[in-house]
């Protein structure tokens, strides 16, 4: 997963970024001002975006519109120091999915950027399934028939980002774009290599489910009971 | 409305009054000439009745038929009111007649004036009018030619039916003066509530009035009369500016408490995030080390934030004085280690003459400090820095200017405003709270002075303070400003 922090107190976004790298291990990208970030959400890259409201050069509420605008369905959760009513009505019709006021709890804002991304995907429980494989977002583990697969962070991060599209074909590009940030080096060929890592993990444990390699086209996520 | 201690006297109400006791006045005064007029007149015709009925009694003068050839008056056949009252006399005082009615009282009241004319006395409870003369009456005439006697006649009517009658035939006009008084009152009434609803809607609209909702508009027609236009025009204005420095207030609080929360965000964030798991020395150092920066930059916000506080509600210190010149001097001494850290050349000043100003030691420091801390962060490396203190006739002037990025033209007329950054990301990164302008405009304003800013981007941005000179200072003064060069040593 991907967020976007627009934030203009850098101390601020530099905190957020860290807990969301180091407790849910997503990848996050930050934007000091309004206008830098509104040219990032552009990318569709984001499966959240966490945006200050007032931001110099443009303030959040302009790029919520201007997001929903382009019909781009992100989830977006707002921070604001300012919780008047009547702004909070005007987020909310604008689009926004939340807003937490300052000064925040790190753990609340944590638990909130998590069940919006899960909800943004249309899946309303923390814990999800494909086959014998159940993958636990909160405590971010997987289990295959009740017993623990020892995963490393990346390949949690693969097949967290599958399991939420299964039997979808999802293309090698936007696996890069959704799981490493801008300060990452890009190879093309890591993705197969943590695919690769993956499959022979699950294997191990004897799960039939896999992921199907679609030359040019992508990966897939197989669960074996549609066939049988 | 429940403070019935002040009496409250209505307008209309005095209007009404004075009007109708006016009204009351002009009946009254029309009524007495009325009458008067009318008692004119018929006291007049009064008078030739009088005369009529004492000639026809003269008529009845006959002779008496008697040896002294005497006259004598048969009022039996004449027919006259019963309650007139007459007598005929002869010249020797003998009377030869008098109304039969009539009693003593009455005959003796009627002949104690002698002289001839019209007369008024009373007799009894009754007023009378009368008349007297002497008349010649010719008797036998067909017999010897006639003999002429002369009698003197005296006749009386009572004349309280003419008061009555005048009054009877007057009634009318009476009647009608009140009738007229009574309408006019009503239609007064009825005008003045109509002619004064402008003022009572605008009492309702100020009534209306709340720290809350400050809509105030003038409704056409109040604006539309000239005696409530000024009134409702006024507070118009006054409501305006009123609001507008409840806003500016309430902007304020705005501001404060959003730095304030953003800055509490920032020790929470990164407490709970060094918090979360368990994590090396070295870690828990560098954190450390960020949340006391972080401290450091509240602290900074609380105090300028308490001293723009205090610039604005403390009294203004008369006679406080001291030396721009030297305070210039020791802060660019002072700021000279951060100005070779940024690269920027602090130029020498022009010339140290001693220029006194009304400030305080320290508010003079705090100025000073906040323009050149300014500048040198907005200079550009390799960049001059001038920071001068000059004298312009009575006038001395502050000025620092630099040679940096300058400020966008949209930004310069905020720029006095507090919490307002140009480049916020980079002002919070410099430690900035958006307050260092606002405080050096305070203080300047409070001294009577004024600050200006002037900016080319690209090229550099020059902050003037033009402030009243002091002459220089007498002893107590200058103690004070030796006080200045401590205090902005430390």
């Amino acid at each position: 997963m991907r967020v976007l922090i627009v934030e203009d107190e850098a101390r601020i976004a530099g905190n957020i970024a860290e807990a969301l790298r180091q407790r849910c291990g997503y990848a996050v990208d930050c934007a000091e001002n309004g206008q830098d970030g509104a040219a990032m959400t552009e990318f569709k890259h984001y499966d959240l975006l966490l945006l200050d409201l007032m931001l110099p050069g443009m303030d959040g509420l302009s790029i919520v519109r201007q997001v929903r605008r382009r019909k781009d369905m992100t989830p977006i959760l707002i921070l604001t120091a300012r919780d008047q009513p009547a702004q909070v009505v005007e987020l909310l019709n604008a689009g926004a999915d939340d807003y937490l006021t300052k000064p925040f709890d790190l753990g609340e804002l944590l638990a909130r950027a998590k069940a919006l991304i899960r909800r943004g995907k249309g899946a309303p429980h923390p814990e999800l399934s494909v086959g014998r494989i159940s993958l636990n977002t909160v405590e971010q583990t997987v289990r295959c028939a009740g017993e623990l697969i020892d995963l490393s962070p990346t390949e949690y991060r693969l097949l967290e980002y599958l399991i939420f599209r299964p039997r979808a074909i999802v293309s090698a590009q936007e696996l890069l774009e959704h799981l490493y940030d801008y300060n990452w080096q890009h190879h093309s060929n890591v993705i197969e290599a943590h695919i690769s890592n993956l499959r022979k993990k699950l294997r191990a444990v004897g799960e039939e489910t896999t992921i199907a390699t679609l030359r040019g086209r992508g990966y897939r996520l197989e669960a074996p009971e549609q066939q049988a | 409305m429940s403070d019935t201690a002040i009496k409250t006297r209505s307008l209309s109400g005095q209007l009404i009054g004075g009007v109708l006791l006016a009204e009351m006045l002009c009946a009254a005064l029309f009524a007495a000439v009325a009458i008067g007029h009318e008692m004119h007149g018929r006291r007049r015709s009064f008078d030739v009745m009088l005369r009529g009925r004492a000639d026809s009694l003269m008529g009845a003068v006959q002779d008496a038929e008697d040896p002294e050839d005497n006259v004598t008056v048969d009022p039996t056949e004449l027919v006259l009111p019963a309650q007139d009252v007459y007598e005929v006399m002869s010249p020797n005082g003998r009377v030869l007649g008098n109304s039969p009615g009539s009693s003593a009282d009455q005959l003796a009241a009627l002949t104690s004036s002698h002289t001839p004319g019209y007369f008024n006395f009373r007799a009894g409870r009754v007023h009378y009018r009368a008349v007297r003369f002497d008349g010649v009456r010719v008797i036998d005439r067909e017999e010897h030619g006639g003999i002429r006697r002369i009698v003197t006649v005296v006749y009386a009517s009572p004349t309280h039916d003419m008061w009555q009658e005048a009054v009877v035939a007057e009634w009318f006009y009476i009647v009608a003066s009140i009738l007229l008084l009574a309408v006019t009152a009503l239609a007064l009434v009825w005008f003045l509530r109509r002619r004064l609803s402008p003022l009572q809607e605008l009492a309702e609209l100020a009534g209306r009035v709340t720290t809350r909702s400050w809509e105030f508009l003038p409704p056409a027609a109040v604006l539309r009369t000239a005696e409530l236009a000024p009134i409702a025009l006024s507070m118009e204005e006054l409501l305006k500016g009123l609001q507008q420095a409840f806003e500016r207030q309430r902007q304020l609080t705005g501001d404060a408490a959003h730095e304030l929360k953003t800055s509490i965000t920032v020790l929470k964030s990164s407490l709970q995030l060094l918090s979360m798991a368990p994590r090396t020395v070295e870690q828990y150092e560098a954190g450390l080390e960020g949340l006391l920066q972080d401290t450091v930059r509240m602290e900074e916000l609380v105090n300028r934030m308490l001293t723009l506080a205090r610039l604005e509600e403390a009294p203004v210190d008369e006679c406080a004085t001291c030396n721009l010149q030297m305070v210039v001097r020791s802060i660019k001494e002072r700021l000279q280690p951060l100005a070779e850290l940024k690269q920027v050349l602090l130029m020498p000043a022009c010339d140290d003459e001693p220029r006194f100003v009304a400030f305080s030691p320290v508010d003079a420091d705090v100025l000073c400090s906040n323009l050149i801390v300014n500048a040198l962060q907005n200079s550009s490396p390799y960049g001059r820095l001038w920071a001068d203190v000059q004298a312009h006739g009575d006038m001395t002037h502050l000025r620092v200017e630099d040679q940096g990025e300058g400020i966008p033209e949209a930004a310069l007329p905020h720029v006095f405003e507090r919490f307002y950054r140009a480049d916020r990301s980079r002002s919070r990164a410099s430690g900035g709270a958006g307050l260092g302008l606002s405080i050096s405009k305070a203080i300047v304003e409070r001294a009577g002075g004024t600050i200006e800013i002037q900016s080319t981007l690209g090229r550099g941005t020059t902050v003037t303070v033009t402030l009243p000179a002091v002459p220089t200072p007498t002893r107590r003064a200058s103690d004070m400003t030796a006080q200045s060069r401590t205090s902005s040593g430390d």
